[in-house]
């Protein structure tokens, strides 16, 4: 007879804010997932009836991790409201300090956030690669962990050259940045960047940038780690070895969509290419609208163009009044339903859907847009994992860095030339602020009227990505991922979090967030974590 | 040995980040040289969820002694006095919260939401600070409230707290060292000069040479709603992040150690009447502050008036 256990309760620490996340199991295998943060901030409605620049100064504040990001979002409803488009210079100089923000992000998720769960003594203990995790990667102690904490502080560095301090800054505005760093500042940066890059090949990747994006096949990933000791010590090469042993390859799929806003637009001027141009020369080099990571909504591995109409929040199964059950972001609101009840409800995050269909986003999705193609043949090969979803974060910032190189070597050259242009005063209009942000695809929509903001939404990577059920009854990617995946101790289900953790969760960010008391499967809650 | 519990509340976690930016001692340093046992933080800590629960049965009951309890963001009260806008397994976390304050030693709350509301303080989350509402004084613990050694909650302001206010009340808290507080209970030692003090605009603003659009090296004060001499806090003595702060990178200082941060009125302008702002600099007199800018303004060197200068 099977074993059938309904509703347990996993709460997830380590992600930005809080999750908890319900789970049936079967036979030890989770039948059916329900994601739900427990936190609701209510960002949007404060912002109706504020001053038009008010959205850079609060916004950021959603989240402490990626604060910029949303900065960016919220500066770009606002350039395109205005219609101007800012200077060179002040296009290089957000670029510049989002990439340091992105991959802060990204090596500090990696290396603080995921691998922590290789050193739960319960489930790993016996895996032969155990003692060398807790090395690396126990807390405030771990040799990896500190290098992570040295060395993305520095990074870091260059988000306060250009902004003047990182957390929390607004230095971009319409038209385009508040300054531009003294030609000492600029060499500065360019010596963080570069030792930063030096430390990246070394230990992350532990082989150049240029060898690694020659690995272009499943084939060649194999034959990349089994080349040299120092791919194999890598904290890459270290994650493939412990991952495989531990099967992250063979579970967490997920939903197959993907969506990606693209993100980091071109100068007028520049020396940069976009990844997509260098994977596949086939490409059309249009010379309007570029942008360093592609945007576009992917099934399985095929990217098509991004319709930004295409896309609406389902309220279906959150606890929000809305007229219609599904609205573009430009007409819905966020206004919290906190009676009633009904067996349709279960979650308070809206569920954001492309075409009607949920997708995931993140770093995997860029390198589907971006047609990288190693990425592309792991999926046609085994389809997504936990363990690609993974990769792709972590081997990110070397698509990235090269170009971060280059447009601080423009600056130096045009330091002199325009970082702003004049805007006086926001006109009554409606933008959308649609970038990618460490964590995926994240839109601002904004209305400005009376000189005042009248309408303020806010889709985030989190909120795509942990969505709730829609009314066609389709689970989101994490719930989607989480379905069929085998729980070895029903005490200490880490693979669960391996599942949760790919997606990188910012539950801070989710700000529709919010959690009832009492949901539908009280009577069989029960407190477990990863 | 020390023991700290932090505690993440209605925030988005930048304090936490700023922290990871403290370059004197890094974060781990932090932590291990100065002796501080960190029972539990959301981010930084791998304990399982049993145990946590067991540790906070333990501190709750007074098995586990709590010398320093850090609290990250607002104590969020809704809806109607609830608490459920923000849970912890189904119950309302200011109930830990209350649990564990009235255990510890000494409460830190950390950022302007943790000791002041900050953001959502007049929205439906109904967010309160741990013991100031704004200005006023009771917050979720009541104005009369005391740790247990006496000290009233100790507010480290900003949003996010400068990541050197932070690591220098844990050197302080860990050494018992006696921080001095100001009567919105925020250390004298960090929160004594204004922001102003140290930016690198300070000669433009000598002479009154302000600046009314963006991308300009003048001050920032008489237009652009900077708020640098108006709230106190070490942004332009400690710098951040090594090198800088928002002002002298050309961003206005939003006044966010103070006790009304988010203010109600836009960001990015100044209140004037005749181009003199309603709010002056903290303490001066009115009459004599007009006098004195209009006699500055007129004594203004040339190289200022042209922005001459690198920075």
């Amino acid at each position: 007879m099977s074993q059938i256990i309904k509703g347990l309760n996993i709460p997830v620490n380590r992600v930005e804010g809080d999750l908890e996340v319900r789970v049936d199991v079967v036979d030890h295998r989770i039948d059916n997932a329900w994601s739900a943060g427990t936190m609701f901030r209510g960002f949007e409605s404060m912002m109706v009836g504020r001053g038009p620049l008010d959205g850079l100064v609060i916004t950021p504040r959603i989240c402490g991790i990626c604060s910029l990001t949303h900065l960016s979002a919220a500066v770009t409803a606002l350039d395109s409201i205005t219609g101007i488009t800012p200077p060179d210079n002040a296009i290089r100089l957000r670029n510049i300090a989002l990439i340091a923000e992105t991959i802060q992000s990204d090596m500090r998720q990696a290396i603080l956030m995921y691998m922590a769960d290789f050193t739960n003594a319960q489930a790993y203990r016996h895996h032969p690669l155990f003692k060398e995790a807790v090395d690396r990667y126990q807390m405030l102690k771990g040799t990896s962990v500190l290098e992570v904490i040295r060395k993305t502080k520095r990074l870091i560095e260059v988000i306060a050259i250009i902004g003047g301090q990182w957390p929390h800054t607004s230095f971009m505005v319409p038209g385009g940045v508040t300054s531009i760093p003294d030609t000492a500042k600029l060499m500065q940066c360019r010596l963080i960047i570069e030792q930063f890059k030096e430390w990246f090949e070394s230990r992350v990747l532990g082989c150049t940038m240029e060898r690694w994006q020659a690995v272009s096949s499943f084939k060649d990933l194999e034959n990349w780690l089994g080349e040299s000791p120092c791919h194999r010590n890598s904290e890459v090469g270290f994650f493939l070895r412990f991952a495989w042993k531990a099967g992250l390859d063979t579970f967490g799929r997920g939903t197959d969509n993907y969506i990606s806003f693209g993100n980091f637009p071109f100068p007028r001027h520049t020396g940069v290419v976009p990844l997509n141009q260098i994977n596949d020369k086939d490409e059309p080099g249009k010379r309007q609208n570029l942008v360093l990571t592609a945007p576009g909504f992917a099934t399985g591995i095929t990217p098509r163009p991004l319709d930004p109409t295409k896309i609406t929040e389902d309220v279906s199964a959150a606890w929000f009044e809305q007229e219609k059950t599904t609205l573009h972001p430009f007409d819905g609101i966020t206004r919290p339903y906190a009676s009633g009840s009904s067996g349709e409800k279960y979650s308070w995050v809206k569920a954001p859907r492309y075409n009607s269909v949920p997708a995931e986003t993140g770093p995997l999705a860029e390198m589907i847009m971006d047609k990288v193609p190693l990425f592309h043949d792991m999926i046609q090969q085994k389809g997504a994992s936990a363990l690609i979803r993974q990769l792709a974060r972590m081997v990110r910032p070397a698509s990235l860095l090269p170009a971060m190189g280059t447009w601080l070597n423009e600056l130096m050259t045009h330091r002199d030339a325009p970082f702003y242009t004049s805007v006086k005063s926001i006109p009554d209009g409606e933008g959308a602020g649609m970038v990618q942000a460490p964590r995926g695809a994240l839109g601002h929509w904004v209305k400005i009227k009376n000189r005042k903001i009248s309408h303020y939404q806010i889709i985030t990577p989190t909120a795509w990505n942990g969505s709730p059920r829609d009314k066609n009854k389709h689970p989101g990617p994490w719930e989607k991922a989480l379905k069929g995946v085998a729980l070895k101790n029903l005490e200490n289900p880490v693979e669960a979090g391996h599942v949760i953790r790919s997606f990188d969760p910012c539950m801070v960010c989710a700000v529709h967030t919010l959690k009832k008391d009492g949901t539908p499967h009280k009577k069989f809650h029960t407190g477990w974590t990863f | 040995m020390k023991t700290v519990y932090w505690l993440q509340a209605g925030g988005c976690g930048g304090d936490t980040y700023s922290l990871l930016s403290s370059d004197f001692l890094d974060v781990n340093a932090l932590f291990n040289t100065l002796n501080i046992d960190l029972l539990w933080h959301p981010s930084l800590s791998s304990l399982s969820h049993t145990s946590h629960r067991k540790m906070v049965d333990q501190i709750t009951s007074g098995k586990i002694e709590l010398d320093i309890l850090v609290v990250e963001g607002a104590i969020i009260c809704g809806p109607a006095g609830t608490g459920m806008f923000d849970t912890l397994n189904g119950r309302a976390k200011k109930e830990l919260f209350h649990l564990l304050a009235h255990q510890a030693q000494v409460v830190v709350a950390l950022g302007t939401c943790a000791a002041f509301g900050g953001f959502g303080v007049d929205h439906a989350i109904e967010a309160t600070g741990l013991q100031f509402r704004k200005k006023e004084k009771g917050g979720a613990l009541g104005a009369g409230f005391r740790a247990k050694s006496g000290l009233p909650v100790i507010n480290l302001a900003g949003c996010p707290c400068h990541h050197d206010v932070i690591a220098g009340t844990l050197m302080a808290l860990a050494g018992d060292t006696p921080l001095e507080l100001d009567k919105f209970q925020r250390p004298l030692e960090w929160y004594s000069t204004m922001v102003h003090q140290g930016c690198t605009r300070n000669e433009y603003h000598e002479y009154r040479i302000e600046e009314s659009d963006f991308g300009e090296m003048g001050c920032l004060f008489f237009h652009m709603g900077c708020a640098g001499p108006l709230v106190p806090g070490p942004c332009n003595k400690l710098l951040w992040n090594r090198h800088s702060s928002k002002p002298r990178a050309g961003v206005p200082c939003f006044g966010c150690t103070d006790p009304d941060f988010p203010r109600a009125i836009s960001f990015f302008h100044t209140p004037n009447i005749e181009g003199i702002p309603l709010e002056l600099p903290r303490g001066v007199n009115r009459a004599h502050y007009m006098v004195y800018k209009g006699m500055a303004a007129e004594a203004a060197p040339d190289r200022l008036k042209k922005r001459s200068s690198k920075v």
